[in-house]
This record gives C-alpha cells, sequence and structure tokens, in this order.
C-alpha cells in the first residue's frame, strides 16, 4: 500500500495505491489524521487502489466525518471493484465521488 | 487320299486356332501388346492360307482348297487385324501364283475371295458381333458366303465360256463350301469348347436380346433362303421342261411340215397329171382309170359330178357316193365353189373309219373335179427318199436329235445313220405295252407328250408327231436340259446366298444400332438408377419411341427421387426427434451440482448421423454418494436406442434400491435379460464414488477400462478383470471392485466409438492418442478434457464420416488448498496471499478473486478479533466456475450471520461502522453457510462466476 500525499494551500490530495484492507487501513489512518488538520478539502484519488475491505470503510467514514466538519471530502477515479462496494455499502450515498 | 488331304487341311484352322487359344492363357504370350498378338495371328493365318493354296487338291479336275477359311476363321475368332492381315497374305500369295501359271483359270476371283474373307470375318467381329467372338453357326454361314462368292467371281470372269465355267463351278462348290466352311465351323467350335462356352446351361446364360433376334433372323433367312431356293427349283425344272417341250414340238412341226410339203407335192403332181389326161380325152371309162392309175402308181381314182356325186371311180362301190355325206370328203366339196385344187392330209376316209388315205382333187374342165387317192405304202415310196434326208442335219438345241419312223416303227431318217432301225431297239418306246393303239384315230395315246426315254443309251426327254404315216421323233438329252435348269438354279441361288446374307447383315446391324443398342444404353442407365444414382439421366434421342420412353423413365425416376427425398427427410426427422428424445434422458445440464466443489463432472455423447445406443448417466445417490456410468448398447438405429433407455431406467432404479454396485447391475442384467429377443447387450463400467473417502466401487460389464489419473501423475489405463456384458446372459453375478482415489484425482470413461474412432486410411484413433491427448490436457476441468478429447479425435478423422457414437464422461475431483495459522498471530497476510495464490493457480477472474481476498479479510480479521481461536485452517477448492472458500476455527461458537445487517442508508456522521464486513461478504458471495461442529465453527463461503 503506498500513500502519496501533495498538500496544495488548504486542499490535501492522497493518492493510494495497492490494497485498502485490514493491513493497510490503521497506516492510513494514521497518515490522513496526521495531515488533515487545517485542510478545507480532502481529495482521495483511487485511481491505483486495487480493492477497499471494510477496514478500510471504517477510515474513509472516519475521515468523512472529520472533513464534514472542517471542509470537504471527495473520492476521484473510483474502479468498478471499489464502486461496487460503496454500493453495496451504501458509501456511494455518504461519500463524495466523482 | 485326296480326301485325307483335304480333311486334314481343313483341320488345320481348329489346330492353330486351339494352340492360340491355349498359348493366350499362358504367362508368356499373353504378355505381349494387343496389335503384336494380331501381328502374329495374322500372319500364322497367312501362312495357312499359304499352305492351303500350295495343298490344295484336284477333285474332278477343279482345284479345291480351304485356303479362305483361314483368314475368315483369323478374322472371327481373333480380331479384325488378324484376319485383315491374313486375307492379304493368302490373297497375294494366290494371285501370284495364278500369274506364275497355277490355277489361271480361277486365280483373280480365287484371290480376291480369299482377301474377302479376311474383310468379312474382320468386319462380322468388329461390327456385328462388338469384336466377341461369335457362334459357330455364324463362321458357317460366313464361309459359304465367302465361298459363294467365290464360285460367282468365277463365273463373272469367265463370261465368254459360261459352259466350262459353269462346270467347274458345280463340281467345285459343294467341296469348297463344306471344306472352308466346315474348317471354319471347326476352329470356332473347337475354341469355344476349350473357353467351355458349348458346356453352359442354357437357362443360366439368358440370352441377350441381340442374339435371339439374331438367331431367330438368321433361322428366317435361311428358311426364306431355302422356300425361295425350292421354288426357284421347281420353277427352273418346270421351265426347261416346258422350253424342251417347246422346242422339241417346234422342230417336229418343222420337220412335219416339210414332210408334208414333200407328200402334198408328189400327190398335186399325181393328180395335175391325172386331171389333164381326162380333161384331154374326156374320157371318164373305168379302163381309162385304171390305166391312169397305174401309169401313176396311186390307189384310187374317183370322178366326181356338179352335184358332188361320184360318177366315175376306180373302186366300184364308191359310185354313187355322195361326197358332202362325209366329213373328210365334204372337204371337197369346196371345189365346186370356186377352189381348183386340195390336197388332204393322210386320214381316215369318210367311207370306211378303217381305212386311212391321203387324197388330192383337181376341177375338170367338164365340170366336177376328180379326186386322186393315195395310200401311205405308195406314197411313202414316192417320197421316202426326200424324208431320209430330212433330218440329217437337223439338230435340236446342242446334243438333241430328229428321227423319223415309218408306219412299221423302223427308222427311215437319222443324223446318226441308224435308218432301218427298229425303233425300240434305238430304246424308244412310243407306246407303253398297256398303252393300246387307237385305232379309230391311228395315232398312239400320247402323241405331242413329252416323254422320259433313253435314246442310244442317252436319257432324253422325247416327244413325237405323227403326219403321213410317219413317227416324227425329237429327242434332247436330258443333260442339256438339266444344264441350262443347274445354271439359273446355282446363279440364283448364289445370288440369293449373297442377297440374304446381305440382308441379314443389314437387318441385324439396323436393329442393332435402332434398337438393341438404344436398350443397351436405356439399361445401363437404369442399371446406374437401381444401383442408386438416382441423377443419371437417359437420353435416348435416336427416334420418337425411343425418346418417349427415356423421358417417361427421367420423370419417373424424378418423382421417385422426390418421394424418396421425402420420405428420406421424414426418416431423418423422425431420427433427429428420436435422438433429441434420447439425448435428453441423459442429464444435459452442466455444471449438474452447481453448489458442490468438491468434485465436477462432464459427460458428452456425439451420436452419429443414427441414432445409436451410447449412454451415460450420473446422480448423487445421497450427498456424499455420486453414481456415474458409461454404457454402449451393441447395434443402432432406434432398437439400440429403445434397449438403451430400457436399460439406463433399470440401472437408475436399482440404484435407487441397491447400495452396491455390483448388485445394481446383477439386478439389471437379470431384468435386461427377460425377453431379450432381439439378442442385444450393452456393455457397461459404472462407478459409485464415495465423497467421504474418495474411493469408487465400480463394476465392469464388459466394457472398455477407463482412464484414472491420480494428482500429479499421467494417465493410466484402469484395466480390471472385466464381467460378462449385460443383457447377454441369465444369472451373471458381478463383482466389485475398488479405486482409491483423492481430490485432484481424474477418472476418465469412454466408449469405443472414441478409440475406434478412423481417419481415412482407416487407421483407429487407439488408445495410445486418447492417453496422450488426456495427458496434454492436465489441469483442465471435466468440460475441458471432454471437449479437448472430442477436438483432437476430430482433428485425426478430419473429412472421415464416422458411424459410431462418441460418448465421454469425466469426473474430477476437485485439488483442495488449505493453510492452517494461528489467529493469534499476525498471519492475516498469509492468508490473503493462501487465497489470492490458490485462486491465480485455479485461474479464477480477477474480479471474483478480488471479492473473495476481500471475503478472506473481512472473516479472518474477525476471527483473529473475536474469536479467540488458537487455530484456524483455510480451505480453497476451486472447480470450474464456482469456488468454496472455508473458514474453520477453534474459537468460542459464533455465527455471523447471525449479525443484523447494518442500515446502509444512514448518512456519514450516523453511521456505526461494525458489522460492515460481514455484511458486504454476505452481499457479495453466492452463499455463505455457518456450522458449528466438533469444537469448530465452519464458515464456508460459495461463489460462482459465468464462465
Amino acid at each position: 500500500m503506498n500513500i502519496q500525499k501533495t498538500v496544495n494551500g488548504t486542499t490535501l490530495t492522497v493518492k493510494l495505491e495497492g490494497r485498502l484492507d485490514t493491513t493497510t487501513s490503521p497506516k492510513l489512518e494514521e497518515e490522513l489524521r496526521g495531515s488533515v488538520g487545517g485542510m478545507t478539502c480532502l481529495v482521495m484519488d483511487f485511481e491505483k487502489l486495487e480493492y477497499i475491505s471494510s477496514a478500510g470503510l471504517r477510515v474513509l467514514l472516519a475521515m468523512q466525518k472529520i472533513m464534514n466538519r472542517q471542509g470537504e471530502m471527495r473520492i476521484k477515479n473510483v474502479s468498478e471493484t471499489v464502486m461496487e462496494v460503496f454500493e453495496i455499502t451504501g458509501f456511494s450515498d455518504i461519500l463524495t465521488i466523482e | 487320299m485326296v480326301y485325307i488331304q483335304l480333311g486334314l487341311a481343313a483341320l488345320c484352322p481348329a489346330i492353330v486356332s486351339a494352340a492360340f487359344y491355349w498359348s493366350n492363357k499362358r504367362a508368356g504370350f499373353s504378355k505381349l501388346s494387343g496389335k503384336t498378338k494380331q501381328a502374329v495371328y495374322g500372319l500364322a493365318f497367312g501362312l495357312l492360307a499359304i499352305l492351303s493354296t500350295e495343298f490344295g487338291s484336284q477333285v474332278d479336275g477343279a482345284v479345291i482348297s480351304a485356303r479362305d477359311a483361314a483368314p475368315l476363321c483369323a478374322g472371327l475368332v481373333f480380331g479384325a487385324p488378324a484376319g485383315l492381315l491374313a486375307g492379304l497374305i493368302g490373297g497375294a500369295w494366290r494371285f501370284f501364283a495364278a500369274i506364275g501359271g497355277e490355277g489361271v483359270y480361277t486365280g483373280l476371283g480365287a484371290s480376291f475371295t480369299t482377301l474377302l474373307a479376311g474383310l468379312l470375318g474382320a468386319a462380322l467381329r468388329k461390327w456385328m458381333f462388338d469384336n466377341k467372338r461369335p457362334y459357330w453357326y455364324y463362321g458357317l454361314a460366313a464361309g459359304s458366303v465367302v465361298e459363294v462368292v467365290n464360285m460367282l467371281l468365277v463365273f463373272l470372269i469367265n463370261m465368254e465360256d459360261v459352259h466350262t465355267a459353269f462346270e467347274l463351278v458345280e463340281k467345285a462348290t459343294l467341296p469348297m463350301v463344306i471344306l472352308n466352311a466346315g474348317a471354319v465351323t471347326l476352329a470356332m467350335l473347337v475354341v469355344s469348347a476349350m473357353a467351355g462356352e458349348l458346356r453352359k446351361v442354357r437357362g443360366k446364360n439368358r440370352n441377350q436380346l441381340a442374339q435371339t433376334f439374331s438367331r431367330w433372323l438368321l433361322l428366317c433367312v435361311v428358311l426364306a433362303f431355302l422356300v425361295s431356293s425350292l421354288f426357284v427349283y421347281v420353277l427352273q425344272t418346270r421351265l426347261s421342261a416346258n422350253d424342251a417341250e417347246k422346242m422339241l414340238s417346234l422342230y417336229i412341226e418343222d420337220v412335219r411340215a416339210d414332210i408334208n410339203d414333200a407328200s402334198d407335192d408328189n400327190l398335186l403332181k399325181l393328180t395335175r397329171k391325172i386331171r389333164d389326161a381326162l380333161d384331154e380325152t374326156g374320157d371318164y371309162g373305168e379302163p381309162a382309170l385304171f390305166s391312169l392309175l397305174d401309169a401313176n402308181n396311186v390307189s384310187e381314182i374317183n370322178i366326181i359330178d356338179e352335184n358332188g356325186i361320184i360318177i366315175a371311180s376306180t373302186t366300184e362301190e364308191y359310185v354313187g357316193f355322195d361326197m358332202a355325206g362325209g366329213e373328210q370328203s365334204g372337204e371337197f366339196m369346196a371345189l365346186l365353189h370356186g377352189e381348183k385344187e386340195l390336197v388332204q392330209r393322210y386320214q381316215p376316209i369318210s367311207r370306211n373309219e378303217g381305212v386311212s388315205m391321203k387324197y388330192a382333187g383337181a376341177v375338170l374342165q367338164s365340170g366336177g373335179f376328180v379326186q386322186v387317192g393315195y395310200d401311205s405304202g405308195r406314197f411313202q415310196a414316192d417320197i421316202d427318199g426326200q424324208v431320209v434326208g430330212l433330218t440329217r442335219n437337223r439338230h435340236v438345241g446342242e446334243d438333241g436329235f430328229m428321227l423319223i419312223a415309218n408306219e412299221e416303227l423302223r427308222l427311215v431318217s437319222d443324223p446318226g445313220g441308224h435308218e432301218g432301225m427298229s425303233l425300240d431297239v434305238a430304246g424308244i418306246l412310243l407306246t407303253p405295252e398297256e398303252d393300246t393303239y387307237d385305232a379309230s384315230s391311228e395315232k398312239f395315246g400320247r402323241e405331242w407328250q413329252m416323254l422320259s426315254q433313253s435314246v442310244f443309251g442317252q436319257s432324253c426327254y422325247v416327244m413325237y408327231g405323227v403326219t403321213e404315216g410317219y413317227y416324227i421323233i425329237g429327242a434332247l438329252p436330258k443333260s442339256e436340259v438339266v444344264f441350262d435348269r443347274n445354271m439359273q438354279l446355282y446363279t440364283t441361288v448364289f445370288i440369293e446366298i449373297m442377297v440374304f446374307a446381305a440382308l441379314f447383315a443389314l437387318i441385324y446391324l439396323l436393329v442393332k444400332k435402332l434398337v438393341v443398342e438404344n436398350i443397351q444404353k436405356i439399361n445401363g442407365s437404369l442399371e446406374e438408377i437401381t444401383g442408386g444414382n438416382l441423377n443419371v439421366t437417359v437420353d435416348v434421342r435416336s427416334n420418337e419411341e425411343f425418346m418417349s420412353l427415356s423421358d417417361d423413365i427421367n420423370s419417373t425416376v424424378h418423382t421417385l427421387k422426390g418421394y424418396i427425398a421425402e420420405a428420406a427427410s421424414r426418416i431423418d426427422r423422425e431420427l433427429e426427434f428420436a435422438k433429441t428424445i434420447q439425448v435428453s434422458t441423459l442429464p444435459c445440464v452442466f455444471p449438474p451440482y452447481p453448489d458442490r466443489t468438491d468434485f465436477d463432472i462432464h459427460a458428452t455423447m456425439d451420436t452419429a448421423k443414427e441414432v445409436g445406443g451410447d449412454f451415460y448417466d450420473f446422480y448423487l445417490l445421497d450427498e456424499n454418494r455420486l453414481a456415474f456410468l458409461i454404457a454402449d448398447v451393441s447395434g443402432k438405429g432406434i432398437s439400440a436406442a429403445m434397449f438403451m433407455m430400457k436399460a439406463k431406467t433399470l440401472i437408475k432404479s436399482f440404484a435407487d434400491k441397491e447400495s452396491d454396485v455390483s448388485r445394481i447391475l446383477t439386478r439389471a442384467n437379470a431384468d435386461l435379460c427377460e425377453n431379450n429377443e432381439a439378442e442385444m447387450f450393452v456393455t457397461c463400467w459404472m462407478g459409485i464414488l464415495d465423497l467421504k473417502t474418495y474411493t469408487v466401487y465400480f463394476t465392469n460389464a464388459g466394457h472398455n477400462p477407463p482412464l484414472v489419473r491420480h494428482k500429479d501423475g499421467k494417465f493410466e489405463y484402469f484395466k480390471t478383470r472385466p464381467g460378462f456384458v449385460l443383457a447377454g446372459m441369465e444369472g451373471v453375478k458381478y463383482k466389485s471392485g475398488e479405486l482409491k482415489l483423492m481430490p485432484g484425482d481424474e477418472i476418465f470413461l469412454y466408449t469405443d466409438g472414441v478409440t475406434e474412432a478412423t481417419d481415412a486410411h482407416n487407421e483407429l484413433y487407439g488408445e495410445a492418442r486418447l492417453k496422450a491427448v488426456l495427458d496434454r490436457l492436465e489441469g483442465a476441468s471435466a468440460k475441458e478434457i471432454c471437449l479437448g478429447v472430442k477436438q483432437d479425435v476430430d482433428a485425426f478423422v478430419g473429412e472421415t464420416p464416422q458411424f459410431d457414437d462418441m460418448t465421454m464422461l469425466c469426473l474430477r475431483l476437485t485439488p483442495k488448498h488449505s493453510i492452517t495459522v494461528d489467529p493469534r498471530e499476525d498471519t492475516m497476510r498469509a492468508v490473503v496471499s493462501f487465497v489470492e495464490e490458490t485462486l491465480a493457480l485455479a485461474e479464477v477472474p480477477v474480479k471474483i478473486a478480488m471479492k473473495m481476498n476481500i471475503a478472506a479479510d473481512e472473516i479472518y480479521s474477525n476471527i483473529q478479533r473475536y474469536s479467540g481461536a488458537t487455530n484456524a485452517q483455510i480451505e480453497c477448492a476451486v472447480s470450474e466456475n464456482r469456488l468454496t472458500l472455508v473458514f474453520e476455527d477453534n474459537g468460542s461458537p459464533y455465527n455471523p450471520l447471525d449479525k443484523e445487517d447494518p442500515d446502509t442508508t444512514l448518512s456519514a456522521d450516523e453511521r456505526e461502522i461494525g458489522g460492515l464486513g460481514i455484511f458486504m461478504v454476505k452481499k457479495t458471495m453466492d452463499d455463505v453457510s455457518y456450522e458449528y461442529s466438533e469444537g469448530m465453527n465452519r464458515l464456508t463461503l460459495k461463489k460462482s462466476w459465468e464462465a
């Protein structure tokens, strides 16, 4: 799991590469929690995300809750596999997916 | 001696023919080419013709030889070219021999005839007998015709001396015909006998139309020839007799006229003398009359007055006789009506029919007339001198002659100088003894009739006429009469033979050309049609009748074709239905057990064009027992298909009742044997797989050995001693065997349609090829294995049509992969990797693999987090397009499925994060099941996808 963060003003763009599962989710959560402070916009680029498990969803939900308070969170380049998970779990309604 | 020589000559063609026929059956000679053989035949028979010429014999002055037989024989028996060559050689030799001086008389004709014999033999064989050896009687006919032509040519060439020519012909014809025609016939009979044709039973060898026709035509022609020849013979005999008769009577008339003239002149001369004397004297007195009588040597003088009454006579009793009173005397009344003179024939007188006299009368100056009578004795004495010379230089025809005899039947005139000879000495009997002399007419009964008598020792036709007491006899040698007739007869018969032969050939050829050949053409086409080729059309258009026949046959065949096509398509449809029904009784939905990943079964049946008797079957007897079998019913067609249904149903019904596979087949066999009138049987290999122990209990009823591959090994034929075929014998007890398998093992069943598939060179596909292709298909699913084998067989046979069903069944025990881990340790990565790798190895689609990865992540993270288990086993089995993933742990009993599903409609802030993992698993898997047994939690995930 590769996490690539780019800060542009108050916008944090995070590119994920690999799998967001039980093993990797804690690392992402840790990274994001340390970075979103002061950010008004969190952009998650899922172009290279292979799949996402419920552990990953929890991170996304947590981040969404945080960003709801200080700005917004957008997710872009969602693959079909990941989108399927979002839809099954109702996350597609919660998240802002571009 | 001469006849022996000729007989030997006649045997030669037969001997040479036999020799050639014999050698033709032997290797050395028969190897020669057709042309060479013909040349050899031609040379040999040409040589034979030369020999015949040289050894010809004189028979009654005519040279007889069997020369013409050789070329004719060569042509008829051995072929047209041989005949032509032999004819040329023989003809040329004869021609040059003639120039050399031998047999010049017949030379040109004879050499031409020999050439003709070769030509005729060649032509007959080529055109009339389709280059086949004809029957012997054609040889006889051809030989006769050739010799007839020969004789006609002798005639033609020697027209200036027909007589000599005919004499030669008359002598030579019969021997030549017998010799040559006989030689040819003999040769042909000998060859026929060698070919064994004479012994053929008539009934077996049905006569061909042309043969029957020609035989009857030949018979008719021969009959017509005989009848017309007989007619000509009778007619010519009659005609020549008539001619002879006419000629004889003409000659007799001539001589008679001469005699009459002589005697009339004589009597008239005397009468005039007496009249002149009477006119001078006017004395009609008796003495005067008697003196005149004596002076003129007559026998009677009568003086008749103007009233026709005898007024004076040397015969006293005549005086006073009325001349008008008698027929003979009445003629003289003409003298009273203007006639001056009259002479009568020597005939019976009116006064006395018993006395014959010759009278003459002359008118007297005084009126009335004088009648002078003359008896035969007196006037014959007067004219004998003249009569004697009359016949001396007369000829009747060429060798016939005239004779004159007097009333005493002694010759008075004869060109041979037999005067004075009595007629009967000469051999002439004018009246047979029983014949009476007609005194009243003074004639023998057969005057002017032609008699057959021997005159001077020569058989003659004889005729006579009587005048003035003379018998004028004409004689014509019979040989002369017959000569003409014979010449006529010979020429007519010769020409008839030629005409009839030509007619026969012409009619034969015409009928052959117009009828027989056309019929044969039609027959040929019909034969092809009967042989099954309905696309043949009959096309004989040489005349209207055959045209319409051809059209009729064509339209019949066309209609028939339509019916057959209709019937065929109906049968095809029926068979198609039957096939469909048959196939539909077999399990045909694959995969048959989508929820089972522990085994993978697939079966295919490719039926040949006909409905066959192959079948396969499988069914789960219970959760853990799979029955599977393959079978082949003997024979093909509907009966095999029906028997197959019976067998299949019986086996299935007993499979439900019996647990032991051998018992199933034993009972099925017992039932199948009942009323098995059709003597059909079934080979069958049936197995029952225990899915818990992976043991196959099987029974083989005479079926091909299956192929078994153990995990990571090669396929091997699993050969066991098979039991007897099903339905073959009552009371057969089958035995069962055991085959121990493991997950990943495969068993492949097939029918002999697979191993006995044949390619264009009639080579069998065979067991070795089957094993090879199966080994190449390692790792493939059951379905892929079946299809792969089918493809390989198809590639092997190519376009060659197959006549047997091809049935295969492949059962594959899914390989099982598992990993045992300790959930307390950080083993998540190991578990996910295990799942990922197993799925990648089984070529599961990436998307499915992702879902399985997520599921594994969710479930195992749950186990790690909540179960408190110290040991967990993850088991993954992929079977074709489905897989199972089983999680087993020894943690506290916990059914994640009991947990309520999260509300996925809540907003982000309201959402609880728990339960989402299991929810996702439930949503993405086809089936998730949980059980707890023997201290183990067991969660099974199932997922399938579209292949």
